[in-house]
């Protein structure tokens, strides 16, 4: 009947944020042992492991040998437990093929790859649970893991949705109010810089909107490198006190 | 950022997903009174000092009122008195579930400042918000949250303040608990018999079925309605079938259920009897039952209203009457597929209009309310006041309709003012053809320019400058709202340049500001007798937008050259500046077409147009456009009483189908470049043609004068409707269109990217829309915007493009144009009421246009008055009358009516039901023995009216 | 050490007016950033300016570089070449292992045509190389022995005992005395701890 109401007249989202508020956002880095690099997220209900392997050799075909950078490989994939419904997830469907896709160039973007020619560096990342801003989730997640792992990147990549209803940009938004309806845009940003790594958006919006709807997304991805800032220091502080020891 | 949060998991169980979802708890959400000094809300919404002045609360008090209050109360909490009112989100959201209309009520009152209504937000509030406990329903768990708020709000507003908070609920757990944790509550009724200030607030108060001090002994009248579960397992299954009730305007005892179809079928099925109806009232969604073949029924033809004065216990009589509509032998093809209603799925009340029909107890404060729609049962309600609302229009809005009442009951709204007045009456009219009336908001006149206007220097570069063209416009009489004129040169090469300059009004309404959303909800203006519902502000209708002679005014233009055979050699459009030369009115334009003796720029324009005009005319009709008739009555209004004082059937001149045809090339030439550039978006219009079935009356009516109609195609129809004549029977072909009229399908708006069939049945035209009067219709200034856009004079905006957004626009032209229709048929019916009242009993020829089962429809040529002849009396037995369906054939004792039949009436003023004032006829000649009436003294009155003019 | 600066990537860091950009930091218009997350680290190594660099706790990914000196392991012998694992790049293990070829032509500098590689290298054998080209298509990293100090560093005889050098091509079994041949490696004393 009437769907639900994204956005009350008081300014309040379905789980109680204002329009430009984010969801809680938490992080660890170096969560597993044997992976050169590992970052494990929370954003709100999506939960994201990113593990880093690299550089090393190219495996496989010898053809995707880049003599100048190295080969950034992504692979993206869901837990069957990741959403309410249980699911197989087959590797490989056109979905995650194509998530795969966006985040490899994403961190073409921001890592230095040309520090490594001839060699790989294999990002992976897994949704273990759902709940709207995957993408995102996971560029921020891999983010984490890359900087884990050492790799010399530019910047963060910081990743955020944004999306519109009755002509107010909301930031971040859950999985329910990106199935409500509307357009969700996704950037990913290197925040200091303010380069746009990755924008996607699938669905209509008229270009007037699009200048607003980008400001939010942007201002948002400025908030999650907060976030990942203040994780970041605090995971090198905890190893300074480490081997301090 | 303040964010404090905790995880709650919501499951919702509908196949076996579990959803998780987050929700935060804040300590930014404020409480909205201005008392509090914690809080750091800005604008606070709360008064600091609430005045509603109560017996019972003597002191200052905030409401918060519970779901159930708000949702059966909203009559009473619109009240300009009830301030300082606590919205929680829970109740919020709970209403919006429950109750759409509901809902937009009140965030209509939340939006309104005067009212002083705030929503707080508790469910996400840090110390208001609670979990469901386990084994707890939602509703208790909403009861809980209420209370929970009630009691944060009791607790946080300081004391000094003296600021009590006051819970609102009727149910009596609820009452009881909030009690026990120390809150002040109260039943609504309670509080509101309390009020000092308005006594009248009372009756406004509905009747809950928590009241169980009705009377319990009275009998079961209908069967129950079944849960809505059971309906929708029951529609999964096939076994009961969803549709919407339409109750028979002219059969109280009958309705349909119109059955929405894949794609385009529709079906619908016959309910007969009140337990068959089952409380279903018109409009609601309903679950019904197909009755089994041999119990199918045809419609009755017999018309019955329910207007008897029947108390409750005399329902003896109407099974009579029953039985007597079941009980007719009928021709077993005209069955219809009968079902009865077994439950309700939505219900679609609205406040209905109407009056009360005093209870005979003189001391009785129930009383029963006649709405204005017949098609709405009558509904009662409880007041004390019935003495002084007796012989008023008041607004009533039903509550609800157990089954063991044979009415449904509802709650005094509103008083209108005194039936009969033509005030009262005009507002009636509008509320229930839902038409938007009330004077523009301020909000809305703030976006008018500001005065004086002039015509800017930017304007000028923008636009092409034709002031130095001789343009005219060519309307009715008296006609202030001008939105096209004309001009046509000859060019150098030989052509005629013609061109339709229309008021550019989208220059002045922009996109999505208050003004452009006030036109667009009410979609067109409505022209009523003697008064005017203007679509936009009339500054801009009367004045700025209207193309009044010798003035400069902006312009939108359509321009062609065509050569001397009316072929349209080149089009172009443009905004452009243009200075009318002269508004004149069909007859002037006619008189100076025709007078040999002018010659002046502007005459020699108009003939140029008139002759290119008659040339396209033809061309039009020898593709097969249509030409209806339909009668049309013109009033001539005193203008001092403004009571209509002649009527006369309006009358149409050459010069009125020359504007018509520019208009037309004009619409089609736009519709075109729109469709062209936005083959997505275009706002278009089209006229289905009729399915065949429509045809079957008028088949069946020119059998009987043994001629044929061929209805294959618009051109075949046209042309047999030119060969159809009689001798010695002028009016038969103007009688045979309005029939055909009939037989039409509504022309709609739609949005070219969701539809494929663009045709345009009457005009013959494979593509058309709306452009040559955006000063009165919506779709025109839609249609503006586009071209603007496809021209490059304008630049588009979202909604524009969207055609989603384009085709829910149309939905809501389309319905406005109906009803501006109806109410523009209504209000001609109401004058002329006026005009026999102030006439007295006229004899008149009138030819028979259809025949029912018990009664004659009579057209009166000269007043385009239909009328209803009935045989059949309260006071007087029935004659015997034989219906033939098939001709169809009327026999009354001995004499048969055939369509077309040439008779005699009287026609006089039936004021005994005040209400439903009706034009009664009876029959003169014929003469039937105890069927018509004897002459009556009706020839002295016409002779003095003759002397009258 | 006093507490060192944390940096983390993106992070500006200095003007290249003040140092010369040093290993985690890359250049941009004309400043210099940090690439990675880990500790500012500012050493005057006789040069103008001193250098800045980003040092992390954890040893970062070093790949094989051209001129490097990388320890290997052979793997497979043939007439043409033989094929090594790259362990070590200088001093830094390799966390993965990348491939390497030792071309005949490229074991010793002299001589080069009567070069016979199973005199040079067997399977197993510990050898010093150095990064000569990364390679193309074909090939994978491409080492040299051709130098006094590079060569086989550590040899097992045939009754598995590590073997002793006994001239710059011989290599003698301490068990039975055998001798085999091998491209030995003058080690010298900063390479044998690894």
């Amino acid at each position: 009947m009437a769907g639900i109401e994204l956005l009350s007249d008081q300014g309040y989202r379905l789980d109680g944020r204002k329009a430009t508020e984010l969801r809680k956002v938490q992080a660890r880095m170096g969560v597993f042992g044997q992976a050169d690099g590992s970052a494990y997220l929370e954003q709100g209900n999506t939960k994201v492991l990113a593990v880093v392997y690299g550089p090393h050799e190219v495996r496989g075909a010898r053809s995707k040998i880049l003599y100048d950078r190295a080969v950034i490989n992504c692979q993206y994939s869901m837990a069957t437990f990741s959403t309410a419904e249980r699911k197989r997830r087959p590797h490989g469907d056109r979905k995650s093929s194509e998530m795969s896709l966006h985040l490899k160039q994403t961190f073409e973007a921001a890592v230095l790859t040309q520090l490594y020619p001839r060699s790989q560096i294999d990002i992976y990342v897994k949704i273990l649970q759902a709940d709207g801003g995957n993408y995102s989730a996971c560029v921020n997640a891999a983010t984490l893991a890359v900087i884990d792992a050492g790799i010399p990147m530019r910047d963060y990549v910081c990743a955020c949705t944004a999306g519109f209803v009755d002509d107010t940009p909301l930031a971040d938004l859950c999985h329910a109010e990106e199935s409500g309806g509307g357009t969700s845009l996704a950037v990913a940003l290197l925040p200091r810089g303010g380069q746009i790594a990755l924008l996607q958006m699938d669905a209509r919006l008229h270009q007037d909107h699009l200048d607003t709807l980008m400001e939010a997304a942007m201002t948002a991805c400025k908030g999650v490198s907060k976030v990942l800032d203040e994780v970041v220091r605090q995971h090198l502080q905890e190893m300074s006190i480490l081997t301090g020891e | 950022m303040l964010k404090s949060k905790t995880f709650v998991k919501k499951t919702r169980s509908g196949g076996i997903l579990k959803v998780v979802r987050e929700h935060y708890l804040r300590d930014d959400i404020w409480c909205g009174s201005e008392v509090c000094v914690e809080c750091k809300d800005e604008s606070p919404v709360l008064e600091k000092d609430p005045c509603m002045e109560s017996s019972m609360c003597t002191f200052p008090h905030y409401l918060i009122p519970d779901t159930n209050v708000v949702l059966h109360q909203i009559d009473v909490l619109e009240d300009p008195l009830i301030r300082n009112v606590i919205i929680l989100q829970t109740v919020l959201q709970e209403v919006r579930h429950r109750s759409a209309p509901a809902y937009k009520r009140i965030k209509d009152a939340i939006h309104n400042k005067e009212k002083h209504f705030y929503t707080f937000t508790n469910e996400h509030h840090r110390e208001t918000f609670i979990e469901r406990e386990p084994g707890e329903s939602a509703n208790d768990r909403n009861d809980r949250a209420i209370r929970a708020a009630a009691h944060w709000y009791s607790k946080h507003i300081p004391d000094s303040a003296e600021i009590k908070v006051v819970m609102l609920t009727n149910d009596r757990l609820n009452k009881e608990k909030a009690e026990q944790t120390g809150l002040l509550v109260y039943r609504c009724d309670e509080y509101i018999k309390s009020l000092i200030a308005n006594p009248e607030l009372v009756d406004r108060l509905a009747l809950t079925s928590d009241e169980k001090n009705e009377i319990t002994s009275s009998k079961i009248l209908f069967p129950e309605h079944l849960p809505l579960s059971q309906i929708q397992s029951g529609i999964k299954s096939g076994k009961y079938i969803q549709g919407t009730f339409r109750a028979n305007r002219d059969n109280f005892l009958e309705g349909t259920v119109f059955v929405h179809g894949e794609g385009d079928e529709s079906t619908e099925i016959l309910l007969q009897g009140l337990q068959k109806l089952n409380r279903a009232v018109h409009q609601d969604v309903v679950a019904v039952e197909l009755l089994p073949q041999e119990d199918w029924v045809a419609p009755s033809a017999v018309v019955l209203q329910d207007d008897g004065s029947k108390g409750e216990d005399e329902e003896e009589e109407e099974e009579e009457e029953e039985k007597k509509l079941q009980t007719k032998q009928v021709h077993r093809d005209s069955l219809k597929p009968t079902g009865r209603v077994v439950g309700i799925i939505k219900r679609n009340w609205r406040p209905y209009c109407g009056m009360l029909t005093l209870s005979h107890i003189k001391e009785s404060t129930r009383h029963l309310f006649t709405p204005a729609d017949r098609r709405i049962p009558r509904i009662r309600i409880e007041t004390r006041q019935a003495a002084t609302l007796e012989g008023q229009r008041i607004m009533v809005a039903i509550d609800g309709w157990p089954k063991n009442s044979r009415y449904p009951r509802g709650h005094f709204m509103k008083n209108l003012g005194s039936a009969g007045d033509k005030e009262t009456e005009t507002e009636v009219l509008l509320l229930e053809h839902d038409v938007p009336h009330l004077p523009f908001s301020q909000n809305v006149l703030s976006f008018l320019p500001s005065m004086p206007w002039a015509i800017t220097e930017d304007d000028m570069n923008r636009r092409e400058d034709l002031r130095h063209l001789c343009v005219c416009s060519v309307d009715p009489p008296g006609c202030t709202d001008i939105d096209d004129a004309l001009h046509c040169r000859e060019l150098e090469n030989g052509n005629l340049e013609v061109g339709v300059h229309i008021a550019d009004v989208s220059h002045f309404i922009r996109p999505g500001n208050a003004m452009d959303q006030e036109a667009a909800s009410r979609g067109t203006t409505v022209y009523l007798c003697g008064k005017r519902i203007d679509m936009v502000p009339e500054l801009l209708s009367s004045n700025l937008c209207s193309l009044r002679s010798n003035v400069e005014r902006l312009a939108f233009s359509c321009i062609w050259e065509m050569n001397d055979n009316a072929e349209i050699l080149n089009t172009r459009f443009t905004k452009s500046v243009i200075n009318s030369k002269a508004s004149l009115t069909y007859a002037e334009a006619q008189m100076k077409i025709d007078d040999r003796n002018m010659n002046d720029d502007i005459t020699k324009n108009l003939r140029g147009l008139n002759k290119l005009a008659k040339i396209l005319k033809a061309g039009r009709i020898e593709k097969g456009a249509l030409t209806l008739s339909s009668p049309e009555v013109r009033f001539h209004i005193d203008s001092e009483t403004h009571d209509p004082i002649d009527l006369q059937t309006k009358e149409l001149q050459e010069t009125n189908s020359m504007v018509e045809e520019f208009m037309l090339l004009a619409n089609i030439s736009v519709a075109q470049k729109i469709y062209d550039e936005f083959s997505e978006c275009a706002l278009l219009r089209k006229h289905p043609s009729p399915p065949p079935s429509n045809y079957d009356i008028l088949h069946k009516a020119i059998k009987t004068k043994n001629l044929v109609i061929h209805t294959d195609s618009a051109k075949e129809l046209a042309d047999s409707l030119n060969q159809a004549d009689i001798e010695g029977f002028p009016y038969f072909n103007t009688l045979l269109r309005i029939l055909a009229t009939r037989c039409m399908m509504q022309a709609v708006y739609f949005c070219s990217g969701l539809d494929s069939d663009f045709r345009h049945y009457g005009l013959a035209t494979p593509i058309y829309t709306h452009f040559t009067s955006p000063i009165r219709r919506y779709s025109d200034i839609i249609v503006h915007r586009l071209l603007a856009v496809a021209i490059g004079a304008d630049s588009t905006y979202p909604a524009l493009m969207d055609k989603h957004k384009q085709a829910a626009l149309c939905n809501n032209l389309n319905y406005r144009h109906k009803m501006a229709q109806y109410a523009q048929r209504a209000s001609v019916a109401f004058h002329t009421q006026l005009f026999f009242k102030s006439r007295g009993i006229l004899n008149e020829e009138g030819f028979i246009l259809f025949v029912r089962k018990n009664a004659i429809i009579v057209l009166i040529p000269k007043f385009g008055l239909e009328g209803t002849v009935f045989f059949e009396n309260k006071d007087k037995p029935s004659p015997k009358m034989t219906f033939n369906e098939e001709v169809p054939t009327l026999t009354v004792e001995g004499h048969t009516f055939n369509l077309f039949d040439r008779v005699r009436v009287t026609i006089s003023l039936d004021a005994s039901n005040i209400q439903h004032q009706k034009i009664r006829m009876s029959l003169l000649e014929p003469v039937i023995p105890g069927v018509s009436v004897p002459l009556p003294e009706a020839e002295p009155e016409a002779k003095k009216a003759k002397l009258d003019r | 050490m006093s507490p060192m600066k944390l940096c983390v990537p993106g992070e500006r860091l200095c003007s290249t007016e003040d140092c010369i950009p040093g290993t985690g930091t890359y250049l941009r218009h004309g400043y210099i950033f940090a690439s990675l997350a880990g500790y500012v680290l500012r050493k005057n190594e006789g040069e103008e300016l001193p250098v800045m660099s980003v040092v992390k706790e954890t040893e970062t990914q070093l790949l094989p570089d051209v001129g490097a000196i990388v320890t290997c392991k052979v793997t497979s012998i043939n007439p043409r070449f033989a094929k090594v694992h790259i362990l070590y790049v200088g001093s830094t293990p390799l966390k993965d292992r990348f491939r390497g070829t030792i071309r005949k032509e490229d074991v010793r500098a002299t001589e080069k045509d009567k070069v016979e590689t199973y005199k040079s290298f067997r399977p197993g054998d510990i050898v010093l190389a150095k990064v000569i080209s990364l390679g193309d298509v074909q090939s994978n990293y491409l080492l040299t022995t051709a130098e006094n100090e590079l060569g086989v560093v550590v040899a097992h005889s045939e009754a598995g005992a590590q073997m002793v050098p006994v001239s710059w091509c011989e290599m003698q079994c301490p068990r039975t005395h055998a001798k085999e041949f091998r491209k030995v490696a003058r080690v010298q004393p900063e390479y044998l701890q690894a």
